[in-house]
């Protein structure tokens, strides 16, 4: 019986109980009282709101020699004490009475001149703002509280990219501050034409994500876009971009999100120059970028510092690893079950010899090996820091060595798992590279099952699922499909810099043009 | 724009991805079979019988379907029907299409296992590959045509590379005493293979269903024009090779030339088994062509049967085309006798007769836009 309610409940079908709440009810803030012009009052109310609150300080001083009371409230951990010592307190109590009492105009002119001043009336306001680190002035005799400036701004120094590393290039990435993921982007592009806007998510939380884009750069609607996609949103809490993310892409099933994730700053100023609009985030490093192409998946920032020659070439060897990560293990299976006849037959005899007397079908040798490096990596991930990269490593040679000398697996498909293994790390997009490790179990399956024509199958069922998605309106296949041939100068080779003089034609046909001829000619011969 | 209910679809195709669905349509599955009757028929004159013949053919139809694309612009073939015949009249002939589509998918279906099954997976029950082709093709209909269009985009290029490279390869193997003596019988087996093959050609007629999707309506014939242009090219060149390699007699008894051309070339004792290679992006090529004949046929059966949404009709679809690619179609033999003798009937009567009449009864009863319709609407 228990089961049946539960179950009954997991469809929300249980009349008993009435139905489950299926719609997310933001609990209003149902505070709408006003502060009043006594103190005293307002600090019941104060009492009232921040009840629990055990970090909250409450300080009471006094303007001038005699003037009236005053109460700072703020939270104990946000606050830096000495701009508030030296910005507010001290001139506060130090201050001259004007003959016509305190006002709010003299406070914020005269008093306090320093410091940005919000102004707001309403409680829910003001207990709002002391939530994100703000000082709250009351002042007995005004109904309206002023809000201060002293922050204590919590965090770490801008460091390297974790994820996205270079050999040539800014070696700076964004971190958890969004205020510094911002002027990252202003360092780099001094320009009025740099928007900044800013959207609160999350109904607890109030993430701060920052919509970045260039004016006059970015395509009709894209901007509108993403502000309608993320206030639709109505969730408690948002705690990294991963979510928002999965919230805002186009096809909600796709594994691939068509969205663009990058901690590198350079990468997001170029993505701006090209048309395209980024999302930073307070408290994570991670920004969106969209929208975001698989061409643009494949591209790392390295790719435009080094010579171009060199670029096109990486750039085939990635695109070529991609093949191989995802097929490497599928072609394997398929080969060694089904066509045989496509071995030379010198090899063929080695690869028959080695697996004689291994137990398993070649799927199931090839599905334990791709999970024991998928287990090998999630652990290589998840350990400690110092163990990390040894236990990978040695863990990678005693499963590969040992398996083989068991005679569990072939020592061919050992290399052919090491190989995907290696091909998949020249992929520099974290949300691709975690499609191509879905996606390889499912070709490996088809590969066992139905051979090369499964794998077909299976590809032509991906790369259909691939031309339907679209990021933002830009379908994510492009330029290839739909092909628009100017643009395959950035796919699979990239064009020296001087050739590339048009952006992007899907999203950046508002300014078609990205520079001038500005090909290097050398002075004539004398 | 109107939306919905007429086209059913919203998605939009260029130009140019018309003409590569096109190609994709020849170099599928047409080009698989085709060699060996035409060198059957014509002899060492197989080039000119698919050159020619089949190239007026093509563009009659194309002009017939282009014309009457003109008249109705927002709306797919079938959709148009009961407007020009009546209301049942119409139902009627859209259902007869809807099931033309249907048959033509299980055929198709029918074709790639066979050859599958014949060259790749030898002990794999048919029906699974069957299943599975259908499948993958009905993913594509499924998403739409834009999707199909796209995926067509990718495949096409790749698939006809592989071929010119195969065609290359070959080409030293050519020898021209195979192709003599022009006309040696008269121009009559010219034509007779030209008649059989025009069948495939006569596949532009699937324009009737996919210009409302177009974007630059305008330019259908010229997308057409292109076709025939590159597809009578592709045609020559393929069937001049297979046939300069085997010569017309041996060509006349290969199950699929193309495939034992590729078996036939081998480089420096290290680019063999090309076969292998053929086969595998047939397949692809083939879901893409069935994609498009599922996507026209859930259109015509919607739009037969009033549905919203095309995409309801397509489990049935699929359901149908793979029973009746098992029964009809299971065997090599009944495929080829569908192919040969039946099917350039059926396609005369399908791509050309019927909207050929239809035309006429349009321009007679006045129904339609005029030519400049699809100014105004694009």
């Amino acid at each position: 019986m228990a089961v049946l309610h539960w179950l009954l409940n997991l469809f929300g079908r249980n009349k008993k109980n009435g139905p489950l709440k299926k719609t997310y009810q933001v609990e209003p803030e149902k505070e709408d009282r006003t502060l009043s012009k006594r103190l005293d009052d307002n600090k019941q109310v104060l009492a009232e709101i921040f009840d629990h609150c055990g970090d909250l300080v409450e300080r009471e001083i006094r303007i001038g020699k005699q003037g009236p009371r005053a109460l700072l409230v703020y939270f104990d951990a946000l606050i830096h004490y000495q701009e508030l010592e030296e910005g507010v307190t001290k001139p506060l109590q130090a201050s001259q009475l004007p003959q016509s009492g305190v006002t709010l105009d003299w406070l914020m002119q005269e008093a306090i001149p320093n410091t940005r001043i919000l102004i707001y009336d309403r409680w829910v306001d003001v207990a709002g703002e002391i939530t994100k680190g703000l000082t709250a002035l009351l002042i007995d005799g005004q109904d309206q509280a002023l809000l201060l400036f002293a922050m204590e701004n919590i965090h770490r120094p801008v460091m390297m990219p974790q994820t996205e590393s270079v050999a040539r290039g800014s070696l700076d990435a964004f971190n958890e501050n969004g205020r510094i993921n911002i002027a990252l982007l202003r360092k780099r592009l001094h320009t009025t034409r740099l928007a900044v806007e800013k959207v609160d998510v999350g109904e607890v939380s109030k993430t701060k994500i920052s919509i970045v884009y260039l004016k006059g750069y970015v395509y009709d609607g894209l901007v509108e876009e993403i502000k309608t996609r993320l206030q639709r949103i109505r969730i408690d809490g948002v705690i990294d971009s991963g979510q928002i993310e999965e919230l805002i892409q186009d096809a909600p099933y796709s594994p691939v999100s068509g969205i663009g994730v990058s901690e590198r700053p350079d990468r997001v100023v170029s993505a701006l120059l090209q048309g395209k609009a980024a999302l930073l985030f307070d408290g994570t490093p991670f920004s969106l970028i969209v929208p975001t192409t698989l061409a643009t998946d494949m591209q790392s920032p390295e790719d435009y510092y080094n010579r171009y020659w060199f670029a096109s070439f990486i750039r085939m060897v990635r695109w070529g690893s991609l093949l191989i990560s995802i097929l490497a293990p599928a072609f394997y299976v398929a080969i060694t079950t089904f066509h045989q006849d496509l071995i030379p037959t010198p090899f063929l005899i080695t690869i028959l010899a080695s697996r004689d007397g291994v137990p398993f079908p070649g799927m199931v040798e090839a599905l334990i090996m791709v999970l024991a490096f998928e287990i090998l990596q999630e652990a290589g991930i998840r350990l400690p820091k110092p163990f990390g990269q040894t236990i990978g490593v040695v863990g990678a040679i005693l499963i590969g060595q040992i398996a083989v000398t068991a005679g569990l697996v072939t020592p061919a498909v050992v290399v052919a798992i090491a190989l995907t293994a290696i091909a998949s790390y020249t992929l520099s997009s974290l949300n691709l590279s975690t499609g191509v490790r879905i996606l390889r179990l499912l070709f490996i399956v088809a590969a066992g099952f139905l051979g090369l024509f499964g794998v077909m199958a299976v590809f032509t069922m991906a790369t259909f699922q691939l031309c339907a998605l679209r990021s933002f309106g830009v379908p994510y296949l492009a330029p290839f499909a739909p092909l628009s041939l100017g643009d395959l100068k950035d796919t699979f080779i990239r064009a020296p810099i001087w050739a590339m003089r048009m952006r992007p034609r899907l999203q950046g046909y508002v300014e078609p043009v990205k520079q001038d001829d500005n090909k290097p000619r050398p002075p004539r011969p004398r | 724009m109107r939306t919905g209910t007429a086209r059913l679809d919203n998605g939009r195709i260029s130009s140019v991805q018309l003409l590569f669905i096109f190609l994709i349509f020849e170099a599928s599955t047409a080009i698989l079979y085709t060699p060996a009757r035409v060198a059957a028929l014509a002899g060492p004159d197989s080039w000119l019988a698919v050159s020619l013949g089949d190239g007026v053919y093509g563009l009659v139809v194309l002009l017939v379907a282009v014309t009457l694309g003109k008249r109705f612009p927002d709306q797919v073939f079938t959709g148009y029907l009961p407007e020009i015949l009546g209301r049942i009249g119409g139902k009627l002939l859209a259902a007869a299409y809807a099931l033309a589509f249907i048959h033509m998918g299980s055929v198709f279906v029918g074709e790639a296992s066979v050859f599958i099954n014949t060259h790749l997976l030898f002990l794999t029950p048919p029906t699974v590959l069957d299943t599975v082709l259908a499948m993958m093709a009905i993913y594509g209909a499924y998403l739409g045509i834009e999707a199909i269009a796209r995926e067509n985009e990718i495949v096409l290029p790749v698939w006809l590379l592989l071929i010119v490279f195969l065609l290359l390869l070959a080409a030293k193997d050519v020898d021209i005493s195979h192709l003599k003596p022009v006309l040696e019988n008269g121009l009559l087996p010219v034509l007779r293979a030209a008649l059989f093959h025009s069948s495939w050609r006569g596949e532009v007629f699937f324009l009737l269903m996919l210009y409302p999707y177009l974007s630059q309506k305008q330019e259908a014939l010229k997308a057409g024009l292109f076709y025939l242009g590159l597809v009578i090219v592709l045609a020559v060149v393929v069937h001049t090779v297979i046939v300069g390699v085997f010569g017309d007699l041996v060509t006349a008894h290969l199950l699929f030339p193309l495939e034992t051309l590729a078996q036939y070339i081998s480089l420096g004792r290290f680019v063999e088994r090309l076969e292998i290679v053929v086969i595998v992006f047939l397949t692809a090529a083939t879901i893409v062509k069935l994609a498009v004949i599922y996507h026209s046929a859930g259109i015509a059966a919607a739009s037969t049967l009033g549905l919203k949404n095309y995409r309801s009709a397509l489990i049935p679809i699929v359901l149908i085309t793979v029973a009746l690619s098992r029964v009809l179609y299971g065997t090599n033999l009944k495929l080829l006798s569908q192919l040969f003798y039946v099917w350039p009937i059926e396609a005369l009567i399908v791509e050309l007769a019927i909207p050929a009449l239809i035309l006429l009864i349009a321009v007679i009863r006045k129904k339609g836009g005029g030519p400049l319709a699809d100014q105004e609407n694009s």
